[in-house]
């Protein structure tokens, strides 16, 4: 019966084409809008945790300071924490460990030709040798230039220099140059990285080698400065296999247990989480600004529903004097208005992924960013059964007058 | 009792703000298989009467029986399903659907009885054959003469197999050319199939086929004559 019923709504709707499709329209524009919108939302959602993924990889995590968020988001200067990467390292769970430091040190460079030497206050850089070996997506391809090296364990007063430091302390592989007094060996100069490489990334903020610095091994800068009180960052890659919230969680549980700056880690996941927050909350308020121009679409087909029982109030009173019910009227009607719903949720969606797809090649091409859009499944059947829902919903009111007419005054009705 | 009994029936609506009193104390019975032709000036009452008979309305005052059932102690839904299987009704302008098939048309009370596709099209196909239209079955009724139309209109009445058949000036708008089968057609529903079928009417060769004709004056049966 239901199904004749629909079938009766579908024929109301193909008989006034021209009137039907102006309130498909209404509707229409909305969802194509509202599933464009959430489609790039989520393809931007995901394309970001992908490229953090890229660069985190599924074991590793990083120790900040407290509040490291939202430091990044004031701008605020970091002030470096203080934790021991050694204590670190014997935690269970961890395999490797590896901390970034800074500190302003008084540099004397390799005398020149003519017998003077440039000195002054320069940002030295601490950095653990696994560093560049096994975080390689954070920091990006390093590389030394040809005749010099990296920073390697077992290194002590080893320094590699960025370029223009090379430049202005006059020196070269192989030569001397002297750190709060302490003589350090250039073991090689820092090769130029290519912008914004592959392993483009979220920590390199942090540590992204710098053509201004001077690197020293790690262990040797607690030599000359003390104990690591204003590490910058900290990586830590754990044994495979275990669960890397776990382990982090362990390690922020003891070092803030053990009396040193209040840290935080921060693992993948929480990374995530936090894209997922913003991206959700754009996401929404786009798909909320679109969700007006649904609520017209509504209005839309209400009035048209308006129209329609208006019209057919004389064909409402013959239905009833043949034996149809209240509750049959009305789900004829609200089929009727379910039905545009329907049809404008339907044009909507393959409107709304065009779109989105014409909107990813668009911003390929104008950000150089690879936005994968994402056709949901469940976005586009939730979006049909909610277009039905809006269409019923908007036809309530329009229906429930059909319904109540009385057959009498219905049947006279000019 | 009698299959339609209606005794001391008022019935009163408002119009603006003036209250009609459309009956005032009427009485009729009529026994199964009767034909019944009313008759009477325009406000004396008929419309109102046949509302009331075919269940579209209770009364304000009075007793209405159909088919031993009290109008005034049915719910709206029974109403509706009183409408839909007792009574078949046959207006003066058709009221067919425009946007359905003569079939469709037919088939439509069945819909509302819950009656399956297959049997519904079957019976609708066989009325529509019984009143002469078994080669119109797919036309929209824009596509049939005014007789045709209400050929349909009665197929459509006796879609659920009623007892009682209502016809408000079936031949009001048609020339006596296409009335006279009209009249034909419910003649033979009543002496054949038994149907009890009530007329309104102004037509004298209409009231010939009546085998009582009651006349209606402000709301009250002033005469009734039994036809020979």
């Amino acid at each position: 019966m239901l199904k004749d019923f629909f079938l009766l709504a579908a024929r109301n709707i193909t008989h006034r084409k021209l009137r039907s499709w102006l309130t498909v329209i209404g509707i229409f524009i909305g969802i194509t809008a509202v599933v464009a919108l959430i489609s790039i939302g989520l393809g931007l959602d995901r394309t970001v945790k992908q490229e953090v993924a890229k660069v985190f990889g599924v074991d590793t995590f990083l120790i900040t300071g407290e509040n490291f968020f939202q430091q990044a988001h004031s701008g605020d200067e970091d002030e470096g924490y203080q934790i021991d990467p050694v204590l670190i390292e014997t935690i269970e769970g961890v395999r490797v460990v590896a901390a970034v430091r800074e500190e302003t040190g008084f540099v004397i460079g390799q005398a020149q030709a003519d017998g003077k030497t440039v000195q002054g206050f320069l940002p030295i850089v601490g950095l653990s040798p696994e560093l560049i070996n096994e975080f390689q997506s954070f920091t990006g391809e390093l590389a030394a230039e040809p005749g010099g090296r990296l920073i390697e364990p077992g290194d002590t007063t080893a320094a590699v220099l960025g370029r223009t430091i090379a430049e202005r302390l006059n020196a070269e592989v192989g030569s001397s140059i002297e750190i709060e007094g302490t003589a350090f060996e250039v073991i090689g100069v820092l090769a130029e990285q290519e912008e914004e490489g592959e392993a483009g990334g979220f920590a390199r903020m942090e540590i992204s080698p710098s053509r201004e610095d001077i690197y020293i091994p790690f262990n040797t800068m607690t030599q000359l400065y003390g104990a690591p009180d204003n590490i910058l960052i900290t990586l830590v890659r754990t044994v495979e296999g275990v669960d890397v919230d776990e382990v982090a969680a362990r390690v922020e549980t003891l070092l803030n247990a053990s009396g040193g700056s209040r840290v935080e880690t921060v693992t993948y996941s929480d990374i995530s989480d936090a894209i997922g927050t913003v991206t959700g909350t754009i996401s929404a308020f786009l798909a909320g600004i679109a969700g007006i121009s649904l609520l017209v679409g509504g209005v839309g087909v209400m009035n048209t529903m308006f129209t329609s029982v208006l019209e057919r109030t004389r064909e409402i009173g013959v239905m009833k004097a043949v034996g149809a019910r209240n509750g049959q009227i009305l789900s004829i009607f609200l089929f009727e208005s379910g039905l545009m719903g329907l049809v404008g949720g339907v044009v909507g969606v393959l409107l709304g992924l065009g779109l989105s797809g014409v909107a990813g090649v668009v911003i390929r091409r104008a950000f150089d960013v690879n936005l994968a859009i994402v056709a949901s499944p469940a976005l586009i059947i939730i979006t049909l059964l909610g277009s039905f829902a809006l269409g019923a919903f908007a036809g309530l009111w329009p229906a429930r007058r059909a319904a109540k007419l009385s057959v009498v005054d219905a049947l006279r009705y000019e | 009792m009698a299959q339609l009994q209606l005794s001391s029936v008022t019935k009163e609506y408002t119009l603006g703000k003036t209250i009609v009193r459309a009956l005032r104390g009427l009485d009729l019975e009529v026994a199964q298989g009767e034909i019944v032709a009313i008759m009477g000036p325009s406000g004396s009452g008929k419309s109102t009467l046949m509302h009331i008979l075919g269940a579209l309305d209770t009364p304000t005052d009075g007793a209405a029986h159909i088919e031993g059932a009290d109008l005034a102690t049915l719910k709206e839904r029974q109403l509706a399903l009183l409408r839909g299987r007792k009574v078949g009704f046959v207006f003066q302008t058709f009221n067919l659907s425009q946007t359905l098939s003569a079939q469709m048309n037919v088939e439509l009370p069945m819909i509302f009885q819950g009656i399956r596709k297959t049997e519904r099209s079957k019976r609708a196909r066989e009325l529509l054959e019984k009143v002469g239209l078994g080669d119109r079955i797919k036309h929209r009724p824009n596509e049939l003469s005014g007789g045709e139309q209400q050929r349909v209109a009665i197929a459509r009445a006796l879609a659920n197999d009623p007892e009682i058949i209502l016809a408000d000036e079936p031949t009001g708008n048609l020339d006596s050319e296409s009335g006279e089968p009209i009249l034909a057609l419910l003649k033979t529903l009543s002496k054949q199939d038994g149907k009890t079928v009530i007329l309104v009417t102004h037509d004298p060769e209409a009231t010939a086929i009546a085998d009582r004709v009651v006349k209606l004056r402000d709301g009250k049966v002033v005469e009734e004559r039994q036809n020979a």
